[in-house]
């Protein structure tokens, strides 16, 4: 009889040993994946635009895959200033849990992000050489000497023109080739007059315009320091903001003020240019029925500025490391693809007309190619021929700072401000806010 | 035969089989009604607390819910009453630089409205009659404008400008993942007191954000879903559903609003659900929660481990009662089989005493009734044999009156002729051998008095009938003082005179008595006529009883001889017509102090 009880005693144990097992392999089960200790890892990227940066990072997981198929990439898309605010609150909080591992930032800001945070950047000079990119990027991607991120697109800058609306108004894609603003603007108004339809779209809280304006002629808000600002006396950015004037007083430009607004312009065939970076190919291209009425021209320069060349850039933007765990897989995966590998570059020029800055890319066969959306031009090479020219300013830390108050300021030299005194009072403003 | 066999060996095994069967059917039943009632109760607890718990956290999703609801109408209205806004979609025509002008303003109008909505990822555009129109976020609403003004949200706000709608925009749904749902709040732009519309709002939420004011409450098999009035899921944890229409849940959340229910059971496809609504009325969308029951309760209720449990209390407690019914019954099947080996005479069957205490009870009761019995048995014998020998004695005591007159007659004879000699000697025989038989009292005797008697009943013979029947002697010397029983040989002795030799004139008869082993055998040989031995009649019967002696015939003494000695002891007679008689008796060699003794 204890014998028996024993056995029944034990056999019990057994049991709830065998539930309660069962129950601790499940959460077992569970916990694994989370873990980062395996072979397999998994890493969040954080970009903006679907089309464009989020597309070429599917097609860099699809390279990437092919060489290491235990590298999970993650696609998070966001606005832009959602990405930044993410960015900051993150970085201050000190708390890298909610922080992804590759994050992509405008080359405007990097150097905001680079010298407020340096700790929480992870240096590739390892991974990546910075000679293999263009030059201009160096200076927005590295600090202190130490390369931290991965140049990706250029944004060197072209003018859009419909050419069909240009025949229409009598002009052909050579009469717009090597042209000034002021020209431009005669050929806009021109255009509204035999078409109807405006010359360009301007949002009044993007001065992108402007910035290319002053690129173009080698100066920016900034001195070459990148910290103090440069605005009163800056005789390119008077110039810009004059023409800037003359080119809203023409009556030529649709006012938009949202993103939407600005690709649909163009894409319901409202504008017949777009003076922008090279990265609109894509949205412009979207639009299939317009193909071969586009084509691109050398953005125009400054009349009164004499060092004012037909190349600029706008926006353009590079791959950030963060410094959390799974950095070096990370950095890996961007060497293997956006880093060093020329042959990706070809397709992304070919698939989303994406334009990288690694200088071997530009060798490959897919940058000569003719684009039939644009009549046949080689739109690449002509792009890649305008980054040599582009020249190399120090965008600094305080870029986008400044760019809020010259909004406010031009919307009053707009409404009749004296153009000294707005430039004074950004002046004044920019020096006391950026101290 | 093997059927037979089995049915046999299952006719043992009956009180077992049923023994078992029995508590494995009881066992069984009561497993079964105790994982059945438990799971019943459980379920039924489960089932109140989840509508209650699931009631609170209804009353909570409204609350979060209404709290961005209040945000956006805020928002709206303040949008509403913004000059700047109205301005900028009422204006018609604008220099380039109004335009810039007005468009920058709304901008930072925008923005400022947008703070109150600051804890909620909300986009919001706003169109204006005349075309202008502004978005603060357009990454993930509108896909583009196209059709806006015609699209089926537009059409409904400008239906009722005053009411905040909400939908679900169709054109970002893919079907499937449905990860870029977008769920949009308009509302319409008016005058205040004209009533005239000029504009359209939107508030653009992702869908995905939305869900957050529920997601955390939602697990497997427990939903929670929103239907606009015609039945379309606006937002779900449940995507794929999202945009489809579901008329049936529709009504079921009629009902429970109509019945003031909290919440209702119903069959929804093909499953048990508890469903529970309540109507937002801000959002003028029902808020339904469906909770898969079987889903539920296996979180909650591990019925498999339950199951497994029973199951192996069941097993388990099966393999105790078969180890002791089997015991129990295996003894009393023992029992049975012991007792039922006891066949007719034969009760030296004992038991053999094991098991439980009851059955061994019973064994040793049976095993005291078979002693006693046996024992019984062995008086009835002792006694019956006692009577017997007493018999067999008494007939051995018996002289035969025909005997006596007999001889008296032929003692008158002689002494009539004269013979006085052989007149005394034959009285004096008579009395010797009346002396052995009748006066002495022991039954046994010595082999040398029998040969006295057996010499004196001779004499006495041939006295009367004369001397041509010759009697020798052949008498082994040590066997004179072995006891034998009195008168055993004489009636041979009688035979073989009266019957042996019809017919002839003159015959021998010889007694001998030797030893063998440890038998005496003493044999009677005449060479008379003899006869063929009848097997069925195995000593000749004498008709004339005048000339016996005592009343002890043959046919008693093989009797007798067994009776005292036991079988193997007792007469053989060999004879065949023509070759004489010949007849064998063997008596175990036994000293009688007794008999030394007279």
């Amino acid at each position: 009889m204890k014998k028996l009880l024993t056995v029944l005693l034990a056999s019990f144990m057994l049991l709830t040993a065998c539930s309660s097992n069962t129950n601790n392999a499940n959460q077992g089960e569970g916990n694994t994946p989370s873990g980062s200790n395996g072979s397999k890892q998994e890493i969040t990227v954080w970009a903006w635009d679907k089309v464009f940066n989020i597309g070429a990072m599917e097609f860099a997981k699809k390279v990437y895959a092919e060489k290491n198929a235990d590298l999970t990439v993650n696609l998070v898309e966001n606005a832009q200033n959602d990405i930044i605010q993410r960015l900051n609150a993150g970085l201050n909080s000190g708390t890298t849990k909610s922080l992804p591992n590759i994050v992509l930032i405008e080359d405007y800001r990097a150097q905001s992000f680079l010298q407020a945070y340096p700790d929480a950047f992870f240096a590739l000079d390892e991974f990546i050489n910075p000679s293999d990119f263009a030059d201009y990027k160096i200076g927005p991607t590295s600090f202190n000497g130490k390369q931290y991120g991965v140049p990706f697109d250029s944004g060197v800058a072209g003018l859009y023109v419909r050419t069909d609306y240009l025949q229409e108004a009598g002009y052909s894609v050579d009469d717009l080739q090597d042209i000034t603003w002021d020209q431009y603007i005669e050929i806009g108004k021109a255009v509204k007059e035999k078409t109807g339809h405006d010359m360009l779209t301007q949002d009044p809280n993007d001065l992108g315009l402007i910035r290319m304006m002053i690129q173009s002629a080698g100066s920016w808000y900034l001195k070459e320091d990148g910290k103090t600002p440069y605005l009163k006396d800056n005789a390119a950015l008077a110039d810009a903001l004059e023409t800037y004037k003359k080119l809203m007083d023409a009556g030529i430009v649709k006012v938009i003020s949202d993103w939407s607004q600005f690709v649909g312009a163009f894409n319901s065939g409202d504008v017949a240019s777009i003076p922008t970076g090279n990265w609109i190919t894509a949205s412009v291209k979207a639009e299939a029925e317009q193909s071969g009425k586009w084509a691109i021209v050398p953005l125009p320069t400054l009349a009164n500025t004499e060092s004012s060349v037909h190349a600029s850039n706008l926006g353009g933007s590079s791959w950030y490391v963060l410094n959390v765990d799974g950095k070096e897989a990370a950095a890996e995966f961007l060497k293997e693809t956006f880093g060093s590998n020329a042959d990706f570059y070809q397709t992304l020029v070919t698939e989303i007309g994406a334009i990288g800055t690694l200088k071997a890319a530009a060798e490959g066969e897919a940058y000569s190619a003719p684009d039939e959306f644009f009549g046949g031009q080689t739109t690449i090479s002509d792009f890649a021929s305008w980054t040599e020219q582009i020249p190399n300013v120090n965008y600094g830390m305080h870029t986008y700072a400044i760019e809020d108050i010259m909004v406010v300021e031009v919307q009053n030299y707009m409404n009749g401000a004296d153009l000294q005194t707005v430039l004074g009072n950004a002046q004044t403003q920019a020096e006391s806010q950026i101290r | 035969m093997r059927l037979k066999r089995i049915a046999e060996k299952l006719k043992y095994h009956n009180l077992f089989i049923k023994m078992f069967s029995i508590t494995l059917v009881s066992i069984i039943t009561v497993a079964v009604l105790t994982w059945f009632v438990m799971i019943r109760i459980s379920e039924q607890v489960f089932m109140d607390t989840f509508s209650i718990t699931n009631g609170k956290i209804m009353t909570q999703i409204q609350t979060s819910a209404e709290a961005m609801n209040y945000a956006v109408s805020m928002t709206a209205s303040n949008a509403n009453i913004s000059g700047e806004i109205k301005r900028f979609l009422t204006r018609g025509q604008f220099t380039t630089i109004e335009a810039l002008s007005s468009h920058y303003k709304v901008t930072q109008e925008m923005k400022r409205l947008q703070s109150t909505l600051a804890s909620y990822p909300i986009a919001m555009v706003v169109i204006g009659n005349n075309g202008n129109r502004h978005a603060t976020d357009t990454t993930f609403w509108p896909p583009t404008y196209k059709g806006l003004n015609e699209h089926f949200i537009t059409e409904q706000t400008i239906q009722s400008p005053r009411k905040l709608h909400y939908h679900i925009d169709m054109s970002t749904l893919d079907g499937q993942q449905n990860e870029q749902a977008v769920i949009v709040a308009s509302k319409a732009m008016y005058e205040q007191l004209s009533g005239e519309i000029y504009g359209v709002l939107y508030f653009a939420i992702k869908e995905a954000e939305f869900k957050k004011n529920y997601s955390g409450f939602t697990s497997e098999g427990n939903d929670v879903l929103l239907l606009n009035r015609s039945g379309i899921v606006v937002s779900s944890n449940v995507t794929s559903k999202l945009g489809t229409t579901e008329q049936e849940l529709l009504d079921y959340a009629k009902q429970i609003e109509q019945q003031g229910e909290k919440y209702i059971n119903v069959d929804w496809q093909g499953k048990q659900y508890l469903i529970l609504s309540t109507y937002l009325p801000t959002y003028d969308l029902y808020l339904v929660n469906t909770i898969d029951k079987r889903v539920a309760l296996s979180q909650m209720l591990d019925v498999k481990t339950l199951t497994l449990i029973i199951a192996a209390i069941v097993f388990i407690s099966l393999i105790i009662v078969f180890i002791v019914s089997r015991r129990i019954t295996r003894s009393l099947t023992l029992l049975a089989r012991q007792m039922s080996r006891v066949t007719k005479r034969n009760f030296g069957n004992y038991i053999v005493v094991s098991g439980s205490n009851e059955i061994k009870e019973v064994g040793k009761a049976y095993n005291l009734m078979l002693d006693e019995l046996n024992e019984y048995i062995a008086e009835l014998l002792k006694s019956q044999k006692e009577q017997r020998n007493a018999e067999l004695s008494a007939l051995q005591m018996q002289i035969n009156p025909h005997f006596l007159y007999n001889t008296l007659a032929s003692v008158k004879i002689l002494v009539q002729q004269g013979n006085k000699d052989k007149a005394t000697a034959t009285i004096n025989a008579l009395i010797e051998l009346l002396q052995n038989t009748i006066g002495n009292a022991s039954e046994m005797i010595t082999v040398k008095q029998e040969l006295v008697n057996l010499k004196n009943y001779v004499f006495i013979n041939h006295v009367r009938y004369g001397e041509q029947i010759k009697v020798n002697y052949f008498i082994d010397e040590q066997c004179y003082d072995f006891a034998i029983p009195k008168l055993i040989i004489q009636p041979f002795i009688e035979n073989a005179f009266f019957h042996a030799f019809r017919g002839q004139a003159d015959g021998y008869i010889y007694v001998m008595i030797s030893r063998e082993g440890s038998n005496l055998v003493c044999e009677i040989v005449d060479d008379g006529v003899g006869f063929d031995m009848d097997w069925n009649e195995s000593m000749p019967a004498s008709k004339n009883s005048s000339h016996f002696f005592s009343g002890i015939g043959i046919r008693n003494v093989n009797d007798r001889l067994e009776l005292l000695y036991g079988e193997g002891y007792g007469v053989q007679i060999h004879s065949s017509k023509g070759e004489g008689t010949r007849i064998k008796l063997l008596i175990p060699v036994s000293v009688s102090k007794e008999i030394t003794k007279t």
